[in-house]
C-alpha cells in the first residue's frame, strides 16, 4: 500500500513535470477520432441520437480523466469505452438505416407488384382491344369485298353449292352432260350455275381455272377432242360474256381420254360426257402472278 | 467457586466485544470487491454469443471472449481494478458484436430486397413496353 501511493506521488511528479504539453494518449486520440465522425455522420445523429449521446458523455469522462491527470491505464481505459461507445453507435444507425431500406423496399416492392398487375392489366386489355380493331378491320374489309359483290373468301364453301371437291389438281367443279344437246356444244342452260361461277371468278381475280372438256368414247376420237374443245369453250365463252376477265380462263379438251365411269353403260357415259372446272390451286397463282 | 452471576457480566462484555471486533474486520477491514461489472460482462458476452454472431461478427465476438477470459484472470490474481476495467471493456465489446452481426444481416436483408425490386422493375418496364 505504502509502495503504490509511493509510486503514485512520483508518478504525478512526472506528470507535473511536463505538464505544460498536454499528457499524449493514442487511445484517447483514436477514441476522439472516433466520436468526431460519428458525429459528423447525418445518419449516427438522425438514427443513433442516444448512442452517440452515451459516446459523447464517455469521451468527456476520459477527456477529464486526462485532464485530471489520471493514470494513463485508467485514461485508455475510459478512452477505448468511449471509442466502443462511438462503435455502438454506428453499428445502430447502419442497423436501422438497413432496416429502414428494406421496409421502404418492400412497400416500394408493393408499389411495383402493383403496377406490374395494373401493367399486365393493361397490356390484357390492349390485347383485346386490339384483337377487337382487327376484327372491327376484317369486318371492313368484308364489308368492302361485300360492296364488291363477295360473299364468302373460301373457295370450296362458295363453291359448296355447285357439288365442287378437291382433288389433287385443284378443286373441280363438273358441269354435266345435261347442260349440251347431244353432239352440239351450245349450253342448253344452267344460268344460275353459270353466274354464280361467273361471280366466283369476279370476286377473286387471283383465281385461274382451266376448263377441260371431256367426252365419251362413241365416234372417232378426232370427232371428240374437237366435240370437248368446243364445249370447254362454250361455258369459256359464257363466262366471258358475264364478264369474267379472259386471264383467269383456259381451255382444253381431253376429248375421251380421262373417263370417269363405265363407257359400256349410258349412264356411264352420260357421265364421261362433261365439262370440268379445274381451279389452280391458289399458291400456283401466287407464283404465276 | 465462581458462579455465573459473579463473573457474567464482565465475561459477556468482553464476549460482545471480541464479536464486534470479529464483526468489523470481516465486514470492514478488508473492503469487498465488486463483482457486478464482471457479472454484467458475463451475461452480456453470453447474450452475444449466438449463431449469428459467431458468423457475421466472428472477430468482433473473438475480441469480447478474450476481455472476458482477461478479466476473470484479473479476478483470480486478485487485481480487482483491472477486473473491472476490462469487464466494462467486454461487455461493450459484446455489444458491438452483437450490433456489428445484426447490421451486416439488415445490409444483406436491404440488398436482397433491393435485388428483388431491380427485377421486378426490369419486369415492369418489359410488360409496360409490351
Amino acid at each position: 500500500m505504502k509502495t503504490r501511493t509511493l509510486s503514485l506521488i512520483s508518478l504525478s511528479t512526472v506528470l507535473a513535470a511536463c505538464s505544460a504539453a498536454p499528457v499524449r494518449n493514442d487511445a484517447l486520440d483514436l477514441a476522439r477520432a472516433r466520436v468526431e465522425a460519428a458525429r459528423a455522420d447525418t445518419r449516427v445523429t438522425s438514427l443513433a441520437p442516444d448512442e452517440l449521446g452515451a459516446a459523447a458523455s464517455a469521451l468527456l469522462a476520459a477527456e477529464s480523466a486526462a485532464k485530471a491527470r489520471g493514470k494513463k491505464d485508467d485514461v485508455s481505459h475510459l478512452a477505448y469505452l468511449a471509442m466502443q461507445r462511438a462503435a455502438i453507435a454506428q453499428e445502430t444507425a447502419a442497423g436501422r438505416s438497413a432496416q429502414a431500406i428494406t421496409a421502404g423496399a418492400g412497400a416500394k416492392r408493393d408499389q411495383m407488384r402493383l403496377a406490374l398487375r395494373t401493367a399486365e392489366a393493361d397490356a390484357a386489355k390492349r390485347e383485346l382491344a386490339s384483337a377487337e380493331q382487327s376484327n372491327a378491320s376484317q369486318a371492313t374489309a368484308l364489308a368492302v369485298a361485300n360492296e364488291r359483290g363477295a360473299k364468302v373468301d373460301d373457295l370450296e364453301a362458295q363453291l359448296a353449292d355447285m357439288n365442287a371437291r378437291s382433288t389433287e389438281r385443284g378443286v373441280v367443279i363438273t358441269l354435266g352432260d345435261v347442260l349440251f344437246d347431244t353432239g352440239k356444244a351450245s349450253l342448253r342452260g344452267g344460268g344460275a350455275k353459270m353466274s354464280t361461277l361467273a361471280d366466283f371468278f369476279k370476286n377473286n381475280p387471283g383465281r385461274t381455272a382451266t376448263i377441260e372438256g371431256h367426252t365419251d368414247s362413241v365416234g372417232s376420237a378426232s370427232l371428240n377432242y374437237a366435240l370437248a374443245e368446243r364445249r370447254a369453250n362454250a361455258v369459256e365463252g359464257a363466262l366471258l360474256g358475264m364478264g369474267v376477265p379472259g386471264r383467269q380462263l383456259r381451255t382444253r379438251s381431253y376429248g375421251p381420254d380421262t373417263p370417269v365411269a363405265d363407257n359400256g353403260t349410258a349412264a356411264g357415259r352420260q357421265m364421261n360426257r362433261r365439262v370440268e372446272i379445274v381451279f389452280a390451286p391458289r399458291s400456283e397463282d401466287v407464283g404465276k402472278r | 467457586m465462581k458462579t455465573p452471576s459473579s463473573i457474567g457480566p464482565r465475561a459477556a462484555a468482553y464476549a460482545l466485544l471480541m464479536a464486534c471486533a470479529t464483526l468489523s474486520t470481516v465486514a470492514f477491514a478488508k473492503p469487498p470487491v465488486s463483482l457486478a461489472p464482471l457479472a454484467v460482462a458475463e451475461a452480456s458476452v453470453q447474450h452475444a454469443s449466438t449463431a449469428n454472431t459467431s458468423a457475421d461478427a466472428p472477430r468482433e465476438l473473438q475480441i469480447a471472449t478474450d476481455k472476458l477470459a482477461a478479466a476473470r484472470e484479473a479476478v483470480a490474481r486478485r487485481d480487482h481494478k483491472r477486473a473491472r476495467q476490462l469487464a466494462e471493456q467486454a461487455e461493450l465489446d459484446a455489444q458491438v458484436a452483437e450490433l456489428h452481426a445484426q447490421t451486416v444481416r439488415a445490409e444483406r436483408a436491404a440488398n436482397e430486397t433491393q435485388e428483388a425490386n431491380r427485377v421486378l422493375d426490369e419486369e415492369l418496364s418489359r410488360t409496360s413496353a409490351r
